[in-house]
């Protein structure tokens, strides 16, 4: 019995070479729990004030995007009275996402979206081409579809997309000799502070509004009527812009509470076994000091 | 005015684009400082050949007294 405590004695020291006795590790971790819980209690700073900073940023967004899904809504009003009979199936994708990451499944959702279109067969030709906005998404999609990107965008998103930006878009493609014969917009649609979901806006190009049904009702000039398409383009962008805006600000402030949550429980965790290694060591040094005191 | 021809030069949205700058610009002191805010745009894009994206180039390049941004 003594034998095996003085053993433990000499084990504690640390300049055994080669043996791994086991006093001898929990000093030593002791000191490494020590490192990861300062680690962790500042990884725990900045999820938390990454989740203020989005939750302030999410009520402004929210505001832009109640009053940008007006104009959304007037396109669709415009659409539902003059739907097309057919569309055909080469289909230009419009893919909204953003620069920035830390946000949750914001970037791989349009992403995915995008590939089941174009996994389904016969839905959408094969090289139907794609526009992607955002520099996450364009990089998840030039691994899965690089043939069909034609243009790309970035710098969108850092604060609330103005109409500027979206005209911009619209007024790139239209300039650019892209054929298609209708446009899809993949976006993120808000479905409450906590949940989003991927959805599409379909757009229909001059040549398609001209020849829907319901349009000769209207009695428009083909000049007027190019500017409309023009316009209900950019119209699109800029509803799908603000809405996958709030999207990215609310998974981002999701994501950062969940991993404050997981760094305290972390913490929690941590303190615990640092704790509870402490005083074990300390129970060892005294069992020490007490044999060598009953042994003299 | 029969005929407008700035449809030959350029689209409907740069029309209005270049309206509403004019507009902006009109107004007074406090509302334009408001409103010119909901008018920037820093676009970027690129065109992608066969897989492989083009030179980043900015829609609107900003002035040399701006700081630049960083290369994509």
């Amino acid at each position: 019995m003594l034998a095996r405590r003085t053993l433990g004695r000499i084990a504690s020291q640390p300049q055994v070479l080669g043996a791994a006795p086991s006093q001898a590790r929990n000093m030593a971790t002791l000191r490494e729990i020590e490192l990861r819980l300062k680690s962790v209690r500042n990884i725990e700073k900045i999820t938390k004030s990454m989740k203020m900073i989005a939750s302030t940023k999410l009520a402004k967004a929210q505001r832009a995007m109640q009053a940008g899904k007006e104009y959304g809504l007037a396109n669709a009003e415009l659409f539902k009275h003059a739907s097309p009979e057919e569309t055909g199936k080469r289909k230009l994708f419009i893919v909204v996402s953003s620069d920035k990451g830390l946000c949750g499944g914001i970037h791989s959702s349009v992403s995915k979206a995008t590939r089941r279109e174009f996994a389904e067969k016969g839905k959408v030709e094969e090289d139907s081409p794609i526009m992607v906005i955002g520099d996450k998404s364009k990089a998840q999609l030039s691994r899965a579809l690089p043939k069909n990107i034609v243009m790309s965008f970035n710098q969108i998103g850092r604060d609330i997309p103005t109409f500027a930006d979206a005209a911009g878009v619209a007024d790139l493609i239209l300039t650019s000799d892209v054929k298609y014969d209708s446009i899809a917009i993949v976006y993120n649609k808000f479905v409450s502070a906590i949940s989003y979901e991927p959805a599409i806006i379909e757009v229909e190009p001059e040549k398609l509004l001209k020849e829907a049904p319901g349009f000769r009702a209207y009695e428009m000039e083909d000049d007027v009527t190019r500017d409309l398409s023009e316009f209900t383009l950019a119209n699109a962008i800029y509803a799908a812009l603000v809405e996958a805006h709030a999207c990215e600000q609310s998974a981002r402030r999701n994501a950062m509470d969940n991993a404050s949550k997981n760094a305290s429980d972390m913490i929690n965790r941590l303190t615990m076994q640092y704790n509870r290694g402490r005083q074990a060591a300390i129970t060892n040094e005294l069992v020490d000091i007490i044999t060598g005191a009953s042994a003299l | 005015m029969s005929s407008a021809t700035w449809r030959n030069v350029f689209t409907y949205n740069k029309y209005t684009q270049i309206a509403a700058r004019a507009l902006r610009a009109s107004l007074k002191e406090e509302e334009r400082v408001a409103a010119e805010k909901r008018g920037v745009t820093i676009l970027r894009y690129q065109r992608w050949e066969n897989g492989h994206g083009g030179p980043m180039t900015y829609l609107y390049p900003p002035e040399d007294a701006a700081p630049k941004k960083p290369a994509v």
